[in-house]
C-alpha cells in the first residue's frame, strides 16, 4: 500500500489536471519511479478522485502482471523511465496542445514563461496515436532532450524530477499552447516574435 | 441462417443410429447457436427430473455463427447437458479447434442421446459431411487422455480432433471433465461423467470442408483489422494474458484481498508466497511456449516443462485450486497435479475445492486421513488419482464437496452454490461477483457474469467493488452479454479489448442484416431465462440462490477486503426486480411474453 505522503502527491496532481480540464472523466495517467518500481494510476480510475487503491505498483524494467491493472499507457511510461532522466511522468489530453498538434509541426512558445521554460514543444506523429505501442517507441526519443512532447492528435507527455515538476511542465506547455492558439485566432501580426530570436531554430 | 449449417446431427447410442434434422432460422435468430441453441434443444427435449447419469440426459455440442470465421478468438464451442454435480441445466465451453472442424463437417449441433448397450464402449467419428460412425472403444477404455488421443490419432489420422474422457469420466466422477485435445476442457459440473455414463469414450471430427460465404467479405476483413488492432494495443490482451497466461491474476487478486487460501479461511498470501506461484514465476521457471486457439492472437495457453514432466497449464483457477486453496505454494507440485487432473479428465477447480473441503474437515477432526492435511503437497497427486479411480476416500471425494461434506454433516465446509464449487475470487471482496455466484444457473460460476472485470480490473470502467446499488443491473447486463458470447461463440477475453458493439457489427456482416447491441442483449436475456425456467421446474428457487454461510457471516480478518461480508439479501432483492422474477426467483409471465418463451412442462 502506498504511503500517505506519496499518495497525496498523486491525489493533488490528479486533481489539478482534472480541474484544468485536461482529460475526460477517466483518461490521462500519472506515475513516478520508486525503488525499481513504477507507481502508476490504475486503469479506469478517475484522476480527479484518486484513492490509495488506484495507485498500482509495477516493475520498472519488465512487464509484470501489474499490467492487468495499471494504466493502458504503462509501457510508454516504462520506456520513458528506461531511456530518459524522468523520475515522474504525466500524460494528459490537454486540448490546446492537441489542437495545435493537428495543424503544426511544433509548438513554438510565444509567451515569456514558455520561452524561458521550453522555447518550443516538439510534436511527433505515430501510426496508431491511441495505442501505447508506437508511443512507447517514439516518445522517449524526444523526451531525452525536451521536458514535454505532444503526440499528434492524442496528447502530451511531460517528465519531471517529481510529480509536481512534471505537473509544472504539462501545465506550462498547455499555457503556451493556449496563448499561441489565441494569438493565431486574432490573425494579427506579433509586435515582436521572440521565436525568431536567440537561436530558437536551433533548439 | 447465414454463417450456419441449419443442421443438427443426432446420434442415438442406444440404437446406434444417426440422423440429421434441420433447424429453423427462427430458432437461430432467437438463440444464435452455441449455448443458446443447446439450451433451446435441451429444454425442448428433456423431461422433468431426468437423472443426469441416465441415458435420457443428452449431451449437446454446438457451434455458433462466428465459429470458423475470421472473427478473432472464434474457436470456441459449447456443450449443454444436465449436471450430475448440480442437477441444474449446465453449459460449458471450450476452445481449440474441434468446433471449427465440426462446423466444417456441415453441422451446427451434435445431439447425443442414449447409452451403448451391453456395456460396449465406443467412440463417435464424424468424417466430413457424409460419414458418421460409432466405433469400438474397448481398447481405449481405462486409458488416460493423452494416451487416448494418441491411439485415436493413430487410427483416425493425425489431423483428427478429439474430445475424450479420462478414467474419471469413465468412473462417473461428478467433478470430471470432457477433455479437448488433452489439456483444454469442458470443465465444471461433471460433464465427463455424463459422457462416461453413455459408455462413450471420445468424439472425433475430421475432414470437414464446408465453407461459409460472407456476403461482404471486405467489410468483414476491415472489421477484423480494427478488432485485431484494438486487441494488440490493449495491455491485458497483448501483454498480461499473452506473457503470463491467466495466471497474471495471481498477484492482482491477492492485492485486493480476494485470493482464497485454505478453503477460504484466509484471502491474503504473503509477498513471498504469492511470488512463488505468480504468473511471472510460472513463466520464469516452466514456460516453454504459449499457445492460442483457432484464430487467436492473445495466446494465453501455457506449454510448460517442470524438468520432470511436460504438459499444459496451469491456468489461474487451476493453479489456485490445486495450490493456495489447499495451503500449497510449491509451483512444481501444483503444476504436476494440474497435469494429472488433465490426464485423468478431472475438473481442476472442483477437484482442488473438494480436497480443500476435506482438508478443513481434517483440520477440525471430522476425518483422520493425514494425507488430507492443509499444505500436504506430497500426497496431492495420490489423492487426485484416488478421486479419478474412486479408490478409498477418493470414492467419497468423487461426489464433489457438497455430497462429501453432507456425509459428515459438515456442509458448512463445502464452498459451493447449488453443488458447484466457487472459483478463485472470494465473494467478500467484490459484491457484484458474489451475487453472480449466488444466482448463476449453473452454480458458483465466475464466467457467466464476470464482474471482477469492472470491480477489480477496471474494464470497461472501474466500479466500487463494495457498492451495492446498481450491481444487480450491471450483473444483468453482463450475464446477458455472456450468454450471447457463449452462443456466437467467442472467447470472453476479447471483451477486455473490444466493446460489445463489435460482436453486433460482426454478426450483422455475417447475417447480411443489421443486428444491434440491444437485439443481442434480448437474445442473452432469453437464453438466461430459459435456463432459469428449467431449473425452476427442477425445484430450484430463491432458497438455492445463496452463498455458504462463511461469506455471509464471517468477517475477513486481513488483506484489503478486511472486515467484509456479502450483503446478499440487498443484492438479491434488486436482482430479482431487475430480472423481472417474483419474490422467490421465478420469472414473471409478462417477462416470458416479452421474450417469447414459455414455462416448461
Amino acid at each position: 500500500m502506498i504511503d500517505p505522503a506519496t499518495f497525496k502527491q498523486f491525489q493533488i496532481t490528479g486533481k489539478v489536471l482534472t480541474d484544468h480540464k485536461y482529460n475526460t472523466s477517466h483518461s490521462g495517467n500519472i506515475s513516478m519511479r520508486a525503488g525499481g518500481k513504477i507507481l502508476i494510476k490504475r486503469r479506469g480510475a478517475m484522476l480527479g478522485y484518486l484513492e490509495p487503491e488506484d495507485i498500482i505498483e509495477t516493475d520498472l524494467y519488465n512487464t509484470d502482471s501489474g499490467i492487468m491493472l495499471s494504466s493502458t499507457e504503462t509501457d510508454v511510461h516504462r520506456q520513458i523511465y528506461l531511456n530518459t532522466d524522468a523520475m515522474a511522468i504525466i500524460h494528459a489530453h490537454n486540448p490546446f496542445c492537441v489542437i495545435l498538434s493537428l495543424i503544426e509541426d511544433e509548438i513554438t512558445c510565444l509567451d515569456a514563461e514558455g520561452i524561458y521554460m521550453y522555447r518550443k514543444i516538439p510534436i511527433i506523429e505515430v501510426d496508431n496515436p491511441a495505442g501505447p505501442i508506437d508511443a512507447a517507441r517514439e516518445v522517449p526519443k524526444v523526451l531525452k532532450n525536451y521536458p514535454v512532447v505532444v503526440v499528434r492528435g492524442h496528447g502530451a507527455f511531460a517528465k519531471g524530477n517529481t510529480l509536481f515538476d512534471a505537473l509544472q511542465n504539462i501545465t506550462g506547455a498547455e499555457q503556451s499552447a493556449m496563448i499561441r492558439y489565441h494569438i493565431m485566432l486574432t490573425g494579427k501580426p506579433l509586435k515582436r516574435d521572440y521565436s525568431k530570436e536567440k537561436f530558437f531554430s536551433e533548439w | 441462417m447465414e454463417g450456419m449449417n441449419n443442421q443438427i446431427l443426432e446420434v442415438n447410442l442406444t440404437t446406434e443410429k444417426t440422423s440429421v434434422s434441420l433447424i429453423d432460422d427462427e430458432v437461430l435468430n432467437n438463440y444464435l447457436g452455441g449455448r443458446g441453441l443447446g439450451v433451446k434443444l435441451f429444454t425442448e427435449n428433456v423431461p422433468k427430473g431426468v437423472d443426469p447419469l441416465s441415458e435420457k440426459n443428452p449431451l449437446i455440442f454446438s457451434i455458433g455463427p462466428f465459429t470458423s470465421s475470421i472473427v478473432p478468438t472464434s474457436g470456441r464451442f459449447s456443450l449443454v447437458t444436465k449436471s450430475p454435480l448440480t442437477n441444474t441445466i449446465f453449459h460449458s465451453n471450450s476452445g481449440g479447434f474441434w468446433g471449427v472442424y465440426f462446423k466444417r463437417c456441415g453441422y451446427d449441433g451434435l445431439y447425443i442421446s442414449g447409452k451403448l448397450k451391453d456395456d460396449n464402449k465406443g467412440y463417435i467419428v464424424i468424417d466430413g459431411t457424409k460419414i458418421v460412425e460409432i466405433k469400438d472403444a474397448d481398447h481405449l477404455w481405462g486409458l488416460k487422455t493423452v494416451k487416448t488421443i494418441e491411439k485415436i490419432k493413430e487410427l483416425e489420422g493425425k489431423n483428427a480432433q478429439v474430445l475424450c474422457i479420462g478414467p474419471a469420466g469413465e468412473n462417473q466422477v461428478r467433478i470430471s471433465s470432457i477433455m479437448n485435445q488433452a489439456h483444454r476442457a469442458f470443465g465444471r459440473g461433471g460433464v465427463g461423467a455424463v459422457m462416461g455414463s453413455k459408455n462413450l469414450k471420445a468424439i472425433v471430427v475430421k475432414n470437414g470442408t464446408q465453407k461459409f460465404p460472407i456476403k461482404d467479405k471486405e467489410h468483414m476483413k476491415r472489421l477484423s483489422v480494427v478488432a485485431i488492432d484494438k486487441i494488440k494495443v490493449t495491455p491485458i490482451t497483448s501483454q498480461g494474458l499473452a506473457l503470463f497466461g491467466t495466471a497474471a491474476l495471481v498477484k492482482i487478486i491477492n492485492l485486493f484481498g480476494m485470493f482464497p487460501i485454505r478453503n477460504f479461511q484466509s484471502t491474503y498470501a504473503t509477498p513471498d508466497q504469492i511470488d512463488s506461484i505468480s504468473g511471472e514465476k510460472l513463466r520464469e521457471r516452466f514456460l516453454e511456449d504459449s499457445e492460442g486457439c483457432y484464430n487467436c492472437i492473445i495466446k494465453c495457453g501455457r506449454l510448460t516443462n517442470t524438468g520432470e514432466m511436460r504438459g499444459k497449464g496451469p491456468e489461474y483457477e487451476s493453479l489456485w485450486s490445486l495450490g493456495p486453496l489447499l495451503g500449497i505454494f510449491d509451483l512444481k507440485e501444483i503444476t504436476h497435479a494440474n497435469y494429472l487432473c488433465n490426464e485423468y479428465g478431472l475438473d481442476t477447480m472442483s477437484t482442488g475445492a473438494t480436497i480443500a473441503c476435506a482438508m478443513e474437515l481434517q483440520q477440525n477432526g471430522l476425518i483422520k486421513d493425514r494425507s488430507l492435511a492443509f499444505g500436504n503437497g506430497k500426497s496431492l497427486c495420490d489423492n487426485i488419482e484416488k478421486i479419478a479411480l474412486r479408490r478409498g476416500i477418493g470414492n467419497e471425494l468423487a461426489e464433489g464437496s457438497l455430497r462429501f461434506a453432507k456425509k459428515y454433516s459438515a456442509e458448512r465446509y463445502a464452498m459451493q452454490v447449488k453443488g458447484m464449487e466457487l472459483a478463485a475470487y472470494d465473494p467478500r471482496g467484490a459484491f457484484g461477483h458474489a451475487l453472480n455466484y449466488a444466482v448463476s444457473s449453473r452454480g458458483a460460476c465466475h464466467l457467466t457474469g464476470f464482474l471482477v472485470a469492472s470491480e477489480v480490473l477496471g474494464v470497461p470502467k472501474l466500479i466500487d467493488r463494495f457498492s451495492i446499488k446498481g450491481k444487480s443491473d450491471l450483473l444483468f447486463l453482463k450475464q446477458n452479454q455472456s450468454a450471447v458470447e457463449d452462443s456466437l461463440v467467442v472467447c470472453k477475453f476479447v471483451g477486455y479489448a473490444l466493446g460489445f458493439e463489435f460482436q453486433a457489427r460482426f454478426l450483422s456482416v455475417i447475417l447480411g442484416k443489421e443486428i444491434n447491441v440491444t437485439d443481442l442483449i434480448t437474445i442473452g436475456e432469453r437464453i438466461y431465462n430459459l435456463e432459469r425456467l428449467f431449473n425452476v421446474r427442477e425445484g430450484f428457487s430463491k432458497k438455492d440462490d445463496t452463498l455458504p454461510s462463511r461469506f455471509l457471516e464471517t468477517l475477513l480478518e486481513e488483506g484489503s477486503s478486511k472486515g467484509r461480508v456479502v450483503p446478499l439479501n440487498h443484492l438479491l432483492q434488486d436482482f430479482y426486480k431487475v430480472r423481472e422474477w417474483n419474490e422467490i426467483g421465478i420469472p414473471k409471465d409478462s417477462l416470458l411474453k416479452r421474450l417469447s418463451i414459455e414455462r416448461l412442462k
